[in-house]
């Protein structure tokens, strides 16, 4: 069975490092949180959308808004499946400030299992990947220029919030880009889908892993070079 | 190829599956275009129609319902245009001397043109067989959420969002169309539009696809500012109900209300409800765009006709009655047949069946009224004679079969008619013309008399009616055996049931109080009631005697057995016999009463 692989297009986002965040002000503060809550809700909306399109049991849709992007995502409505998801997502804010200003990879697989007989050695039971997607973000450490004036009751906003303004303006497209990739990726690929062993929640059983080390083009590489992958086919319209 | 009749086999399958795509892929859009005012939602209540493609969408919304999708024919797609209305104002031209005013007239711009259809391929070889309808459906239920997913995606979606926050203070409108075709745009509108196609789905000789066109910016309506329009102060202010109920608020006035303001304003559009909101497809509800000056945004107008015809609700119904008894799931087999729609065993549903009318539905039965006479039996014998000079002779049915064979000669009036209008007819010289067809004699059973009675009560101008009816009302007809009661309606009761209660033991002068009572009751229960009396009237015999009595209550009582007297044929001859026999008894009680009041006086002096 082929294994289906989609590499996302890669979203530039940016993020406080942990450890100026001791030093913000009340309102950079409020910034920080903000903005590590639009990250996790931008990859908790990538995640949903190819899930919704994943479960193919009874579901009730369930349409969330990400207010700072005006963008809209459906999810399963599975209590349990959010809430592994934002486990998940927790563990990647964990390791994008371990490991600051890195390209990090998160990568959604859907696999069969495929009981192998027990030996003495192993009781595995080898798993069969038939989709694979991958979610690449730029996680960029927001350069705060004003450190040594965190303690000023002023706080020149202006520019960067321009700055901020534009940023978010085109992370909003490539967001909504990236859903019209998943969207057209489901849509392509039918016929690799295997029969569906359970109707609950999402149909089949699946893996969100996460990794410093990116699959690109097929090879295994510490970070990912810059530049778009030969899988990701981004057509342009 | 219509959808009206599912086929058996697997185009029937097929085209149960198209047709669901239909309706599920219409809810979806509807539901993410066009804020529609619909009925709460029951919780977690799955309907069955959400079982299909196993997405859980609620209510349908009320415009679907009128939807006949299976006069479709499948080779017809499914256009749904979702049009952006909006006020643009325009000042009349200088050359207009009347008036100066600007003129609002609103601008309707298609903003997405969703196309959903089977494109059919003759050159393909038709596949068929369990495995490929069932990939054909898991096919579409991941097209479904890609529609679903895409519908949020698209800039509509926001144009949506805010007239559903906003709903009236928004400065525009979301309408849609259905159609089989899709109007042309205007080539500026098409430059502004974007094409996607969803990758068709291989159905049994074709494919399923889905495309949507849409506008890729939306900039250009200004959409963003109905949160910063003006509050104006509306001078003509018809009031609230809430603060003055008892005023009344005719329509025309506070449509008229609602045009002022709305000029005054600037724009203000009631949201019509999914009743009042005309549709492409309905015929009656058509409005021009001439129309809408005059109310504006009370309904937004069709532009096109729509091969869908109106009816009620039943595509609800249709797809109630496929889904009740569906094809059930095996959820043990690990493979793609847990993944199978709901099919209806009966794959070729009819509209539902008119219901029969109950035997107790009260109607009055569809013939001309009929004067029912008065039941004036106490006044004197001669009413019990039939007068048949009656005016409402004529308009009594006729003799059934079983009654004429008594009397040959005449087909005019059953001897039950002819009991009827003794009671109301003082010209016994007409005996003349008695009918000696007899109607079924009272010598008979009680039953049979009510049985005629009731043919010829129950009238009815639709033949063999009474036997589609009820099965009491059957009961009636077997007794006759062979008789044709063509006339028999269900909404009477048989007599005995009716009159027993409503007589009883009256006596006769109560009767004739009766008679103007019962008249006033439905002509059925008067009609029962004077049947009973008739039955329970005692004969014109020696026995009838016991009607001039006060107290003729418990003698009406008594005399029920010789009351089969009572329907014998007479003659005027018999007539004058009786008037006699009367005169001699009232000779007799008036000497015995004076010979007793002499020999009172004797004993006292």
């Amino acid at each position: 069975m082929n294994c289906e692989v989609c590499q996302l297009k890669e979203l530039d986002v940016e993020h406080f490092e942990i450890r100026e965040v001791l030093r913000f002000s009340c309102n950079q503060k409020g910034l920080w949180c903000q903005a590590v809550c639009n990250l996790m809700k931008l990859i908790a909306g990538i995640l949903h959308t190819i899930l919704f399109h994943r479960a193919l049991g009874l579901v009730r849709p369930k349409d969330i808004d990400l207010e700072l992007f005006e963008i809209t995502y459906v999810q399963c409505g599975d209590v349990e499946l959010e809430r592994k998801i934002d486990e998940k997502i927790d563990q990647f804010l964990d390791r994008v400030e371990k490991h600051p200003n890195k390209k990090n990879q998160i990568c959604l697989s859907f696999y069969e299992v495929k009981n192998k007989q027990p030996t003495w050695f192993t009781n595995k039971v080898e798993r069969l990947y038939w989709e694979q997607w991958y979610i690449n973000l730029n996680v960029a450490q927001h350069q705060k220029g004003h450190s040594g004036k965190s303690t000023s009751s002023k706080i020149v906003v202006d520019p960067e919030a321009e700055e901020r303004t534009v940023r978010r303006a085109a992370l909003e497209a490539s967001l909504r880009d990236v859903l019209f990739q998943i969207i057209r990726f489901v849509n392509e690929k039918k016929d690799h889908i295997p029969p569906i062993p359970n109707l609950e929640g999402v149909s089949f059983p699946y893996e969100i892993t996460i990794s410093r080390f990116c699959i690109w083009n097929g090879n295994v590489q510490e970070d990912a070079p810059n530049r778009a992958s030969y899988d990701a086919q981004l057509t342009s319209e | 190829m219509d959808l009206h009749s599912y086929p058996h086999g697997e185009h029937g399958r097929f085209e149960q599956i198209f047709n669901q795509f239909l309706l599920k892929s219409l809810h979806i859009i509807l539901d993410s275009r066009v804020p529609m005012n619909r009925p709460p939602s029951r919780g977690g209540e799955i309907r069955k129609s959400d079982r299909w493609f196993n997405l859980v969408l609620g209510d349908r919304p009320a415009a679907m319902d009128s939807l006949s999708f299976w006069n479709r024919s499948l080779m017809e797609p499914m256009v749904i245009d979702i049009i952006l209305v909006q006020e643009s104002s325009y000042s009349l031209s200088e050359h207009d001397s009347r008036s100066t005013l600007a003129t609002e007239m609103p601008a309707e711009t298609v903003i997405e043109r969703w196309v959903v259809q089977y494109e059919h391929q003759r050159s393909m070889a038709p596949q068929i067989g369990d495995a490929f309808y069932k990939k054909t459906y898991k096919k579409s239920i991941i097209l479904l959420r890609s529609v679903y997913s895409m519908l949020r995606l698209l800039p509509a979606y926001k144009a949506f969002r805010k007239q559903q926050s906003f709903k009236q203070n928004c400065g525009f409108e979301i309408n849609y169309k259905i159609c089989s075709f899709g109007s042309p745009l205007l080539r500026s509108e098409e430059e502004s539009m974007k094409n996607y196609s969803f990758i068709p789905i291989d159905a049994q000789q074709g494919r399923l696809s889905v495309s949507v066109m849409y506008r890729k910016d939306l900039s250009d309506f200004n959409l963003d500012s109905c949160v910063s329009h003006p509050i104006e102060i509306i001078s003509d202010y018809v009031g609230s109900p809430l603060t003055d109920p008892m005023r009344a608020f005719p329509c025309t006035s506070s449509e008229k209300g609602h045009s002022i303001s709305f000029q005054t304003r600037g724009r203000q559009s009631a949201p019509p409800s999914p009743f009042q909101r005309p549709h492409s497809w309905s015929s009656g509800l058509q409005r021009e765009l001439s129309s809408q000056q005059s109310q504006p945004y009370s309904a937004s107008p069709p532009l096109y006709r729509s091969p869908y015809e109106y009816s009620s609700s039943p595509t609800e119904a249709y797809i109630q009655r496929n889904q009740n008894q569906r094809f059930t799931a095996n959820q043990k087999a690990p493979c793609d047949e847990i993944l199978s729609p709901p099919f209806s065993s009966s794959p070729s549903p009819s509209p539902p069946t008119k219901s029969v009318i109950p035997f107790h539905n009260r109607r009055h039965p569809e013939t001309a009224p009929m004067s029912i006479p008065h039941p004036m039996i106490a006044r004197s014998p001669r009413y019990l004679s039939p007068n048949l000079s009656d005016p409402n002779r004529n308009s009594l049915p006729p003799l059934s079969p079983r009654n004429t064979k008594y009397d040959s000669s005449s087909h005019e009036s059953p001897s039950g008619i002819r009991s009827i209008r003794r009671l109301d007819s003082t010209r016994t010289g007409e005996m003349s013309n008695t009918p000696t067809n007899a109607g079924p004699k009272l010598s008979r059973d009680s039953k049979e008399d009510s049985g005629r009675f009731s043919s010829l009560l129950s009238s009815s101008s639709s033949p063999r009616v009474g036997l589609s009816r009820t099965s009491s009302r059957l009961s009636f007809q077997d007794d006759f055996g062979d008789c044709d009661c063509p006339f028999i309606v269900d909404d009477v009761d048989p007599p005995d049931n009716q009159t027993s209660s409503n007589l009883g033991a009256r006596n006769c002068s109560e009767v004739s109080s009766l008679a103007p009572s019962t008249m006033k009751k439905s002509q059925d229960a008067a009609v029962g009631a004077l049947v009973h009396m008739l039955k329970t009237a005692p004969p014109l015999r020696q026995e009838s005697c016991y009607y001039n009595t006060q107290s003729s209550k418990t003698e009406f009582e008594g005399e029920v057995g010789a009351a089969s007297e009572f329907f014998k044929p007479r003659k005027a001859s018999d007539a004058f016999e009786e008037l006699k026999v009367y005169r001699q008894m009232k000779d007799l009680l008036l000497s015995k009463s004076s010979a007793h009041l002499v020999s009172k006086e004797k004993t006292e002096f």
